[in-house]
């Protein structure tokens, strides 16, 4: 009987917020339909096209959020880190897990729509420009957090690994970005980034930039609660089944 | 400040009665720059750039294997535990396993350049020795670096091979730095034309080195 105290309070603790990001998931879902079937309509039917780079440039307004979204994930992964090493609760590591893996997609999705642009654009699929090999960098540096957690057992140490590789990974892309930026001044590229030129003069290509943003990031809201309650549900099966042993355990030596 | 002396001082005298990180290290990178060699097989033009190049491949994988023995070592017989456990300051311990990795990179490191000046037909001249600061802070920043990573490899499953996926592309910023400096030294380029590299290979520095003291408690400790 001693032990059936602590083992619901483990229940309490770890699996209260679990069912009622359960209830939250779906209202997100529903946001982001919507939100994607407007961006879309906008996207295709409501801005005008780019005067220089012709239908193509509308793809601008699906990269630009993934990017933006990759980035705050990053961080995300970062901060969750910084507060697992500091109060070591669980709910930390699974919340930096799951914004590292659902920020993966945005950043291939980065990658991919940056090349679907360039190659009509720039007449390449790839060029070592600075903001692409940046965004490349930042993939393999969380591809590297993800092997680790892949290749890792599921301990509090691993937990412990996987905060400090994502708080030294995000602390790197600042150095990455200035080291790639010199590199790119010195032997200038042959295709030279527009900075900034997109032509955003008309008030209806903010607002589907802006549209298309809100988007992406309450798209990336669902798919990181959806995996997140799903990793708290795990770590709280873990609990409960060393509760179980725990009290098994007791049960024996009586 | 006297754990730390102790610590590097066992390390160094292990070192230098097997000899086997400086040694792997200096035949890891002979090889790798015979492979590059045939390779590139440069025109004379492009010697300072290719042989640079080489010499940082040489450094990051030869480094890879064999820069972290010191710390790997202490794995065996759960070493690493008992050093978690003792009285010693995490960072002094960090900083003892950095300056040994440091140290038996450098001496590999002093050999392969002989080796990229035989193998690339460069000349011995004083240009050789503008080389000295880009490879000291690139091999501070990747002793930092993989001695960190190596402490959260060598405990998992995955064990080595997880060490290159998660050093290489954090070290890109030093790799990068490195072989620009690297070659504007060699091809006898005056020293503005490296100091914005080499601030970067500091910042590099400043940055793991730091980070590396302040997290590796939480690397080697028992839960």
């Amino acid at each position: 009987m001693a032990a059936e105290p602590s083992s619901s309070n483990i229940a309490d603790s770890t699996g209260a917020s679990a069912p009622a990001m359960a209830r939250l998931a779906p209202w997100l879902g529903v946001a982001t339909l919507a939100l994607m079937l407007a961006s879309l309509f906008m996207v295709f039917e409501y801005v005008p096209t780019e005067a220089q780079e012709g239908i193509v440039q509308r793809i601008f307004y699906f990269h630009v959020p993934c990017a933006w979204v990759a980035f705050a994930a990053f961080g995300l992964v970062a901060i969750a880190g910084v507060f697992y090493l500091w109060l070591g609760d669980q709910i930390w590591d699974d919340l930096g897990y799951a914004a590292a893996e659902s920020g993966m997609v945005f950043c291939t999705l980065v990658l991919i729509t940056g090349s679907l642009w360039a190659k009509p654009i720039w007449g390449a699929w790839w060029t070592w420009d600075s903001r692409i090999t940046t965004t490349f960098i930042l993939w393999l540096l969380y591809g590297g957090y993800l092997m680790l957690r892949a290749m890792a057992d599921d301990t509090p140490e691993v937990a412990r690994f996987g905060a400090v590789v994502g708080i030294v990974a995000a602390l790197d892309v600042p150095v990455v970005i200035v080291s790639v930026r010199l590199w790119r001044t010195i032997h200038p590229a042959v295709l030279v980034t527009r900075q900034g030129g997109h032509g955003l003069e008309d008030p209806r290509m903010i607002a589907t930039l802006l549209v298309a943003t809100v988007a992406f990031t309450v798209m990336f809201a669902w798919l990181l609660m959806l995996r997140f309650a799903q990793l708290r549900l795990r770590s709280r099966m873990k609990e409960l089944r060393r509760a179980l042993a725990l009290a098994e355990a007791s049960a024996g030596d009586l | 400040m006297g754990s730390f002396a102790a610590l590097l001082r066992k390390d160094l005298r292990l070192e230098l009665r097997s000899g086997q990180s400086t040694l792997a290290l200096f035949a890891l990178s002979l090889l790798i720059l015979v492979v590059l060699v045939f390779a590139l097989s440069p025109e004379p033009r492009d010697r300072a750039e290719a042989s640079a190049g080489a010499l940082w491949v040489a450094m990051v994988f030869a480094g890879m294997l064999g820069a972290t023995r010191a710390l790997l070592s202490e794995n065996e017989n759960g070493c690493i535990r008992a050093l978690a456990m003792s009285p010693v300051d995490p960072a002094m311990l960090y900083g003892a396993k950095l300056a040994a990795a440091f140290i038996f990179m450098t001496v590999a490191e002093a050999a392969a350049v002989l080796l990229v000046v035989l193998f690339f037909n460069l000349d011995f001249g004083p240009s050789l020795l503008r080389l000295a600061p880009p490879l000291v802070l690139g091999t501070l920043g990747f002793s930092a670096l993989a001695t960190l990573l190596a402490a959260i490899s060598g405990r998992t499953r995955a064990g080595d091979l997880l060490l290159p996926l998660l050093a290489v592309p954090m070290f890109v910023p030093a790799l990068i730095a490195g072989v620009k400096s690297s070659a504007a030294a060699l091809a006898g380029a005056p020293f503005s034309a490296m100091s914005q590299w080499l601030g970067v290979l500091v910042a590099f520095d400043v940055l793991f080195v730091t980070l590396g003291g302040l997290l590796f408690e939480h690397v080697i400790g028992e839960d």
